[in-house]
């Protein structure tokens, strides 16, 4: 779960589902991906890896594995076809309206829709998605997303716990608002988070 | 969970010619200690519950031990050869378990992605097929014949050359390596990697050195090893398990990680364990 | 020009990178400051009673704060890193040098506790830390909006080149940079500016070069 635009090509990024660490990607040519966070040679993050063409290589020792996470180059041996048995474990990655999804298992129904908006940023917040939502004095909708106007603005909040009782709010505003109402939000947002936080601080 | 064999073995606490009489707090193997010295110097270390523990002053550093070792302190005949110039590098902490350090000092193929344009750089990254060996005589893993294309070996380096290696891991937290020596052929440097446990996920390395070069100033000789070490660091932070998994199915090896493999089996067939995982988690 | 210069430091990276970046020749004089504490002994003391490296020296001038090293270098061997000379963009530049004192007080004690065992309040130090990378991340959550890509601009200026080391390095201090997309998006441009140059714990971006070989055929 990330915002497009925060993974352009040859980006590769940390993340969880389900309390499991992915590495999430994109080639050169524009396809995401997400993989387990640990390179089968010596358990190296992959999210610390890097990106060449359609191949995610691992820092380590560069072994490189393609699209399907089927290992296909072992720079310590170049001439060696790499076993069909390293391969790192994939989930299913979707793109959708700015935003990319990812499910453990496969998922029962396609993300939901998120026409007339446009992706604002994600950030980190030290609480649980429950203390998010009482700040924002509403529930969480069925999918998975808070829906509050910030700074006079609509805006669509999409909910990510991660582990840690951590959470990760994915924000969509309204197409039309201007750059500078777009960074009203950013600030409103802020401001969001430090009453959650504090007011967990204070409990 | 304490390991039996492993606390009967020595482990580097501190710097020889940086200890005072007050002494400094730190942790072996889960077990607060302080490592202090006399009035005469001479090193002391005392464990929290006041006892005080066997020590040993070699090779620049502080050795202890919170058992009875069976072995004396192994030896670095280098040590006591003329000419060479013996660096204290200095402490480095990393979160990390003591024998995925070691394992990591082992390796030879990471060197053009970890260490890149120093100790290695593409498109030179093949690993050729070099010897490994458990001396039973001497009970200790040896890697041979182990040869790598360097971009700059040492800071006494010009150009490119390859570079040959051994190595040796005569304890479970202690890798030495031996490797061409650019200002005097036909000789090795001796580098090692003395690494102290502190937890089964977090030590302190303590890095050492015995060359032949009279050029370079000490503290150049320091910085440039620091900066190797300190490229590794994030790397080691960063594997998962956080323990070093012995049995096979969890990790994948090639024919470059003979010395990984002998040494995980070493340290299995010796009951090493702390710092280790033995099952597929 | 003198850069008294420890590998491992992040402020005197950021000399480096400058010099590296615009070309200048620079002399490096390494210091012991680990093990060996160098940077408090007297001679060093008498060039910068603070204690602190990096100190540079250049025709009898001495300076001991990167980001007076990083502005001098600038207006000397690279005037563009300073940003144009409009009221706002020095007092934007001005403001990140400023910030960057923040950096070195948080992340980078932090850093040298958790890597070099020197004392600091550890969770104090992670927790502003923290809060740094935050306000780093709205800034350019809030520069993206207004079409600029770095710090103080739409190119980058020495404001980058303070903040950037230490925005890559506090992972060194256990402190994590994974929640900050922003932070990830400007240091991967700043890594890929032609001259650039790396300190241990930034690594190379390897993805700016190709496969150096073909892939090997399944059969
Ligand atoms: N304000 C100084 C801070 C530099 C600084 O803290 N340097 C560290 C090394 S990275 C240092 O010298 N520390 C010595 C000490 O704190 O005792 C600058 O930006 O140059
Ligand atoms: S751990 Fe990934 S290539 Fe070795
Ligand atoms: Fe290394």
């Amino acid at each position: 779960m990330a915002l497009s635009r925060d993974v352009p090509p040859q980006v590769v990024i940390p993340t969880f589902v389900d309390g499991r660490e992915l590495a999430v990607w994109r080639s050169q040519s524009g396809r995401i991906a997400a993989w387990d966070d640990r390179c089968p040679h010596r358990g190296m993050r992959l999210s610390h890896g890097f990106v060449r063409g359609e191949s995610l290589s691992c820092i380590y020792h560069g072994w490189s594995y393609n699209e399907a996470g089927l290992c296909q180059r072992i720079p310590a041996h170049p001439d060696l076809v790499p076993p069909e048995a390293i391969r790192v474990p994939t989930v299913a990655a979707v793109e959708s309206d700015g935003i990319i999804w990812v499910a453990s298992e496969p998922a029962s129904q396609p993300p939901p829709t998120l026409t007339g908006l446009v992706a604002l940023r994600s950030l980190t917040v030290e609480a649980p998605a429950t203390a998010i939502a009482t700040a924002a004095g509403m529930p969480i909708d069925q999918d998975g997303a808070l829906r509050p106007d910030l700074a006079g603005i609509a805006c669509v909040l999409l909910v990510q716990p991660i582990p840690g009782d951590r959470t990760v709010l994915h924000v969509l505003v309204a197409s039309n608002a201007s750059p500078a109402a777009q960074a009203a939000v950013s600030r409103a947002l802020e401001d969001l988070r430090r009453r959650v936080e504090s007011e967990r601080l204070a409990a | 969970m304490t390991d039996t064999p492993m606390l009967n073995e020595w482990y580097p606490v501190g710097i020889l010619t940086q200890l005072t009489k007050a002494g400094r707090d730190t942790l072996l193997m889960g077990e607060a200690i302080n490592v202090a010295c006399d009035s005469l110097g001479a090193p002391v270390v005392s464990a929290e519950d006041g006892r005080t523990l066997p020590v040993r002053a070699r090779y620049g550093h502080v050795w202890t031990s919170l058992g009875s070792p069976t072995k004396e302190l192994f030896d670095i005949p280098e040590a006591d050869q003329p000419g060479r110039r013996l660096v204290d590098v200095g402490v480095v902490r990393v979160k990390c378990s003591p024998l995925r350090a070691v394992e990591n000092f082992l390796d030879i193929a990471h060197f053009p992605f970890v260490h890149t344009d120093i100790l290695g750089a593409e498109p030179h990254t093949e690993v050729q097929r070099y010897e490994v060996q458990i001396r039973e005589e001497v009970d200790e893993v040896w890697a041979t014949k182990v040869k790598f294309y360097q971009p700059q070996a040492a800071k006494s380096a010009a150009g490119g050359i390859t570079t040959d290696y051994m190595y040796r891991v005569p304890a479970p937290t202690v890798s030495i390596l031996y490797k061409t020596c650019p200002p005097r052929p036909g000789e090795w440097d001796v580098i090692t990697l003395f690494v102290q446990p502190m937890a089964e996920d977090l030590c302190q390395v303590w890095p050492w050195m015995a060359l032949f070069d009279d050029q370079t100033p000490m503290t150049d000789l320091i910085h440039f090893q620091q900066m190797i070490f300190l490229q590794d660091r994030s790397i080691l932070e960063n594997q998962l398990p956080r323990l070093l998994p012995l049995d096979p199915g969890m990790e994948i090896p090639t024919r470059a990680d003979m010395t990984s493999v002998a040494y995980r089996r070493w340290l299995k067939r010796h009951g090493f364990t702390y710092g280790a995982q033995l099952v597929a988690a | 020009m003198i850069l008294y210069d420890y590998i491992l430091s992040p402020d005197c990276y950021k000399v480096r990178l400058l010099a590296a970046l615009t070309g200048a020749r620079i002399t490096l004089r390494p210091v012991d400051f680990h093990p060996g504490g160098e940077h408090k002994t007297a001679p060093f003391l008498a060039m910068n009673p603070s204690g602190t490296i990096p100190i540079f020296e250049d025709d009898g001038l001495i300076l001991t704060e990167s980001s007076a090293i990083l502005t001098y270098l600038a207006a000397k061997a690279g005037p563009a890193w300073l940003g144009d000379d409009t009221p706002a963009m020095r007092g934007r530049v001005a403001q990140w040098l400023a910030f960057s004192q923040r950096l070195s007080a948080s992340i980078g004690k932090a850093r040298v506790h958790d890597m070099l065992n020197k004392p600091a309040d550890i969770q104090a130090c992670r927790r502003a830390g923290t809060q740094c990378l935050r306000e780093i991340e709205a800034a350019l959550v809030e520069q993206r909006l207004a079409g600029h890509a770095f710090l103080a601009g739409d190119r980058p200026t020495i404001a980058d080149i303070a903040c950037f080391p230490h925005s890559m390095l506090a992972p060194d201090g256990g402190i994590s940079v994974d929640p900050y997309p922003s932070i990830r998006l400007w240091t991967r441009s700043i890594r890929a500016l032609p001259g650039f140059i790396e300190m241990p714990g930034i690594h190379r971006l390897h993805d700016l070069k190709p496969e150096p070989g073909p892939i090997p055929e399944r059969v």
